[in-house]
């Protein structure tokens, strides 16, 4: 007994520390992993500057004016005039909103999608899943842009629609992503624990596996938001993404940034850059989240 | 094995039939008919036939009947003929094919040749400024769009230099120089965009492969590092590599739409998205069935061959 | 310590050479002289001629006539020939007064025939036309052998066209029936007489002649594809190239340097066909291209600058550009509302400023090219020319006037895939919100938005370009009632009654003044707000002789234009180019 007893030191009971496991992650990431840490740092300033765009902007967006069209980067004119005369900077500002907005809104409604269908097919296997795995398989066999030319086609071009398809594409492909973790997680011991005391599939698919399944998720959200972002650029490309005079970066690249290369290197230097810059920040915060979560649930088991 | 094999080819087929039905009734939904387009297409005129055109076309049958035409004639091969040039489509699609086959296979091999040596560079220097700088370079590939680079890659050296890169299609085994310097600048690109995927999934089986117990003992017996990596690195990175042929075979069979638009090269992704600006809806049919088909078949020979690379699957 | 200074040294060496390497690459370019081209050269045979033709952008349409596609001529053009073609001996090269870019109309004194030799009327209602003698048809292995070509082949060929049921009805409508009446008279009796008939028989989009063995082969395909032309067909990838080998048994010949020639001079044209409009103008620049026929404006200067030894040819696109409003909606009923959408626009600054001069205040719908058919702004009544200077308190009055002071909102359907539309469209929408006009841009994709105006679901406002064809096609196509491309809606039985005498009308001078008479009356009730025309711009490399940027020699018929041109292969070598 006293064997016991000694190799067992009194540990003191120390009130755990306030610090949610947010917070934890979020102080993990600036310690462990700075390049990510530096990633989240500026997707957040450009989302701040989205958001703030209105009330930053000097001009409006469709402010033309063809006594200044090409103008070099100047005062007036922090990055230039396009070739209708109208302010880059602030183009790249509002286009930082309407980037964002629709990177955010179909990045976030993508994962919604991929949790649903991950979630159900995941936890209740069987008929549903198989079904729901041939459709997968069938969405997954076409080239992302393939996909997106016919169906953007059949909608038309414009902001909810193309949030809508990208969202659609992105969700679908996801949950499989999604299904392996629900998966792995299905087996654990207080899922099975649960399950004996009666617990009904709503109550274990929130309360056990939708936590477990979250960093896969959250992982998904943060590369899904560059994937958008680089989709519509190329949407712009084809002449199927957001419809003039709204200014998104992928757009101004595409459009006026490549005909006017020699004129105004300007009006695709900045929007390239911005696109970019955000595009690899969220990817290295994915890469960073994926690395911090990954260890913890690998040792949470 | 045999079963298994056959089991999921048979799987294959409601996957096609609900995949080629979807599309034929999608295209159909997209505003703007055929009919239209062509009525269009003539400068002067008001009194084209509008109904000796569509049945001319096969078109003013229902559409279900539509649907088991087409894929009554495809089992048997035939694809049915495009609307506005009535050449059959199976020859389009064969003349298609193997250029997006080939400028895919380039850009898997360029991938591969890039992000496995540096995978594996990575997961052996893990976390120092060698591996940091490695995941960056390939991040930043992913970063800028394919068009840019594309476009930078196509302008700047002509205005420079007087140089461009080829731009007409020459098949391999007529003229290989001619034909790799058409298609290997587009291929180097979308490899470079291809390669952050690869590395990463390297890098991951590399950190697995090299925390694992027998790599310790060789370790501890005293082999050299170097021949612990390579003699592990070789055998473990083809899994990656067969995962990368699987994850990508959409863009072996589809195509890379937007470098093939840059380079001109006439694939099979500009000829989808001709067809579906023209409506040209059994070309459209067409094209889908055959990536679909393509990129299946791709999948479950990935999937047995994992049987063969992977112990860990054979045991299951 | 490492000795720093040679490592330094050594670097700014480097930078040195790589300065001096990319500072020489750029100047190689300039200071090439290049001699001015001396008129009536000898020319030589041989070399490969390499098209970026207007169309780069467009692979074939179809090989088929009876497909009545408007792209035939120019896809098979090398290949097959037609009754008439331009003359382009009165080229503006030659010093003619014909510039030859047109897209589709050419003045009767700048015809001659082609496969016919003369033609004259036997009757006010019949048209006797003599066959050349002694032009073949080549051997063309799976469809015939070489022969000469005969009267039944015209016959088969009107007939075949018109018995597909794709044809355009009102097209040859006015032709009754047609007869061989020997081997080389073929004989055409009119119904009724349109002044349009040099072009529908003659050199129009869809009556290149067939042989009558066609009838026996698969139309569609391309290697069926033979005539009596220059070229003939032998190399096609879809989507990249159309190449067309030398006829050695052409029947045409060209006068140069005093000598009777033999035609076509180059062994081969090419068409490439180049999606991406950076990449055809790198074609052009790196010498791939031999010649770019349509470049934009906002392309010339960078273009001049990376190579000045290009040649040049500016010309006033045959289309119009506009926003079509629809009349037969509230607002737009009002003519009011439309004169003042007009002139809310600033017109001037936009060919100023926006096209930097390269663009014409107003060419449609007669085109300078048109001779008589044409006046000039300023021969114009005050009320037409007040419709072209910019004036928005007059415009507010106007809208006032017509009861809606505070303005209102409009739905303008625009292409996606013309770039010069999705710029202009924002610059008018400034214009238009200074009078209180709201838009809303509804950008479409191409299909669609052809089809919303075939089926007359289109929104009120509609923002296109049309191609003028001709000077009496221009005004049916746009204004008459039920016209396809009539996106205004424009309908007035006593405009189509006068629209149908004018056709009818055999005296030149008569049927000048009632086109006239019409395009005034159209203009000033504008049912379009009307854009200014770009200049279009054709660059070619100084190799490329006995040619002067020529764009048609028929309806989009480019054909006879490349079988006189020939290459200076040997200014081709010092220049650097293979």
């Amino acid at each position: 007994m006293t064997a016991i007893a000694t190799s067992e030191a009194p540990v003191a009971v120390r009130p755990a520390k306030a610090r949610g496991p947010a917070a934890e992650l979020v102080v993990r990431l600036f310690r462990d992993k700075p390049l990510g840490a530096l990633g989240g740092v500026v997707f957040l300033i450009f989302l701040v500057c989205g958001l703030l765009a209105p009330i930053l902007a000097p001009h409006g967006i469709n402010e033309t004016d063809l006594h200044h069209r090409l103008e070099a980067p100047s005062l007036a004119f922090p990055l230039g005039t396009d070739h209708l005369g109208r302010d880059v900077f602030s183009r790249i500002l509002i286009g930082a909103q309407v980037s964002m907005i629709v990177a955010m809104a179909a990045a976030s409604l993508a994962t919604v999608i991929s949790l649903l269908i991950g979630l159900l097919a995941g936890y209740f296997g069987g008929r549903f899943d198989m079904i729901t795995q041939r459709f997968v398989d069938a969405w997954m066999t076409f080239p992302d842009l393939v996909l997106l030319i016919v169906v953007i086609s059949v909608v038309g071009p414009g902001i909810p629609q193309i949030i809508g398809v990208l969202a659609l594409l992105y969700g679908i492909a996801g949950s499989r992503i999604v299904r392996s973790a629900v998966i792995s997680v299905r087996g654990n011991m207080h899922v099975t624990a649960a399950r004996a005391m009666g617990a009904g599939p709503v109550h274990i698919l929130w309360r056990h596996i939708l936590p477990g399944v979250m960093p896969v998720a959250i992982v998904l959200w943060t590369t899904r938001i560059g994937a958008v972002i680089l989709a519509e650029a190329g949407l712009s490309f084809l002449g199927l993404g957001v419809p003039p005079p709204a200014p998104t970066w992928g757009g101004m690249l595409s459009g006026a940034g490549r005909t006017y290369m020699y004129l105004g290197p300007w009006l695709a230097l900045a929007p390239g850059l911005c696109l970019a810059v955000v595009v690899y920040g969220v990817n290295v915060l994915g890469d960073a989240l994926r690395d911090l979560l990954d260890a913890r649930m690998r040792g949470a088991r | 094995m045999g079963e298994y094999v056959a089991r999921r080819l048979l799987a294959l087929i409601p996957t096609l039939f609900f995949a080629s039905l979807i599309v034929f009734l999608a295209i159909r939904l997209i505003p703007g008919d055929v009919i239209d387009l062509m009525l269009a297409q003539n400068d002067v005129a008001s009194s084209l036939d509008r109904e000796a055109i569509e049945s001319a076309l096969g078109l003013d049958r229902p559409i279900f009947e539509q649907y088991f035409r087409w894929i009554g004639s495809a089992l048997q091969g035939d694809l049915g003929r495009s609307l506005w040039q009535n050449t059959p489509v199976t020859e389009q699609l064969l003349d298609r094919l193997p250029i997006t086959f080939e400028l895919g296979l380039l850009a898997l091999i360029v991938s591969i040749s890039i992000a496995i040596p540096i995978g594996i560079y990575s997961a052996v220097k893990q976390d120092t400024a060698g591996d940091y700088v490695a995941r960056s370079f390939s991040l930043v590939m992913l970063a800028v769009p394919s068009f840019w680079l594309g476009t930078l890659v196509m302008v700047f050296p002509s205005v420079w230099w007087r140089w461009s890169p080829e731009l007409e299609f020459t098949p391999f085994f007529e003229d290989p120089l001619r034909n790799l310097g058409h298609m290997l600048p587009p291929a180097i690109l979308l490899g470079l965009a291809l390669s952050a995927i690869t590395m990463r999934m390297t890098r991951t089986m590399m950190l697995e492969v090299l925390r694992q117990d027998y790599i310790r003992t060789a370790r501890a017996k005293g082999l050299p590092e170097s021949l612990v990596v390579v003699r592990h690195a070789l055998r473990n990175s083809l899994i990656p590599v067969v995962t990368l042929i699987g994850l990508q075979a959409p863009l072996l069979i589809g195509g890379a739409v937007i470098l093939e638009q840059i380079f001109a090269v006439p694939g099979m992704g500009q000829l989808l998205l001709e067809a579906v600006s023209q409506r040209d809806y059994p070309v459209v049919s067409g094209v889908f069935l055959i990536i679909g088909i393509g990129v299946l078949l791709i999948n479950l020979a990935v999937d047995l061959s994992y049987g063969f690379l992977d112990p860990r699957v054979r045991q299951q | 310590m490492i000795n720093m200074v040679p490592v330094r040294a050594i670097a700014l060496l480097c930078l040195a050479v790589l300065a001096s390497l990319v500072f020489g690459a750029c100047s190689r370019s300039a200071g090439s002289a290049v001699p001015a081209p001396a008129p009536n050269e000898a020319p030589q045979y041989g070399g490969e001629l390499n098209v970026g033709s207007i169309y780069v952008t467009l692979s074939a349409l179809s090989w088929d006539p009876a497909d009545w596609t408007w792209k035939s001529n120019h896809d098979a053009g090398s290949v097959r020939e037609l009754l008439f073609a331009a003359d382009l001996g009165t080229a503006r090269r030659n010093g003619g007064p014909n510039a030859f870019t047109a897209d589709v109309f050419i003045p009767e004194d700048a015809l001659r025939g082609e496969l016919a030799e003369s033609w004259e009327w036997e009757d006010p209602l019949t048209l006797v036309v003599h066959l050349r003698h002694g032009v073949m048809f080549p051997d063309k292995p799976g469809v015939m052998k070489s022969r000469e070509f005969v009267a039944d082949d015209v016959l088969f060929t009107f007939d075949y066209i018109q018995k597909s049921p794709k044809r355009i009805k009102s097209y040859l409508d006015f032709i009754e029936r047609i007869e061989a009446r020997d081997d080389h008279t073929v004989v055409f009796h009119f119904s009724k007489f349109n002044t349009e008939w040099p072009y529908r028989i003659g050199y129009g989009y869809y009556t290149s002649i067939l042989p009558r063995e066609m009838a026996k082969v698969e139309q569609s395909d391309w290697r069926t594809v033979t005539g009596t032309g220059p070229f003939s067909l032998d190399r096609y990838v879809s989507g990249n190239v159309q190449s067309f080998a030398r006829n050695p048994d052409y029947w045409d010949s060209e006068t140069l340097a005093g000598k009777d020639h033999q035609l076509p001079f180059v062994d081969r044209v090419t068409y490439r066909i180049i999606k991406d409009e950076a990449t055809y103008l790198t074609a052009l620049r790196t010498g791939k291209l031999d010649i770019l026929e349509a470049i934009r404006w906002i392309n010339v200067d960078q273009l001049k600058k990376s190579t000045p030894e290009l040649r040049w040819n500016r010309w006033l696109a045959p289309q119009g550009m506009f926003i079509a409003l629809r009349t037969d909606q509230k607002p737009f009923d009002d003519v009011r509302i439309r004169r003042a959408l007009n002139i809310a626009v600033n017109k001037q600054e936009i060919v100023s400023l926006y096209y930097g001069g390269h663009a014409e205040m107003m060419a449609f719908p007669q085109h300078p090219d048109f001779g008589p058919y044409f006046q000039t702004l300023e021969n114009m009544p005050a009320s037409v020319r007040e419709l072209f200077v910019y004036d928005p308190d007059k415009a507010r009055r106007l809208l006032a006037e017509a009861g809606l002071p505070e303005g209102f909102e409009i739905t303008v359907q625009v292409c996606s895939c013309t770039s010069d539309h999705m710029d202009l469209l924002p610059l008018i929408t400034r214009y238009w919100e200074q009078i209180g006009v709201r838009v809303k841009i509804q950008p479409m994709e191409y299909a669609s938005f052809l089809s919303a105006m075939t089926t007359k679901t289109h929104a009120a406002g509609y923002m296109l370009n049309t191609g003028v064809v001709s000077p009496t096609s221009t005004l049916r196509k746009n204004f008459q009632t039920d016209q396809l491309w009539n996106p205004a809606m424009v309908s007035d039985p006593d405009l189509d009654a006068r629209l149908d005498r004018m056709f009818e009308t055999r005296d030149e001078a008569e049927r000048v003044t009632l086109a006239r008479d019409l395009t005034l009356e159209m203009l000033d009730a504008a049912p379009y707000v009307w854009l200014p025309t770009p200049y279009g711009h054709t660059a070619w490399w100084p190799w490329v002789k006995n040619y002067g940027g020529e764009l048609r020699a028929g309806a989009v018929r480019p054909g006879p234009i490349y079988a006189r041109v020939w290459i200076d292969q040997e200014m081709k070598r010092e220049l650097g180019f293979r």
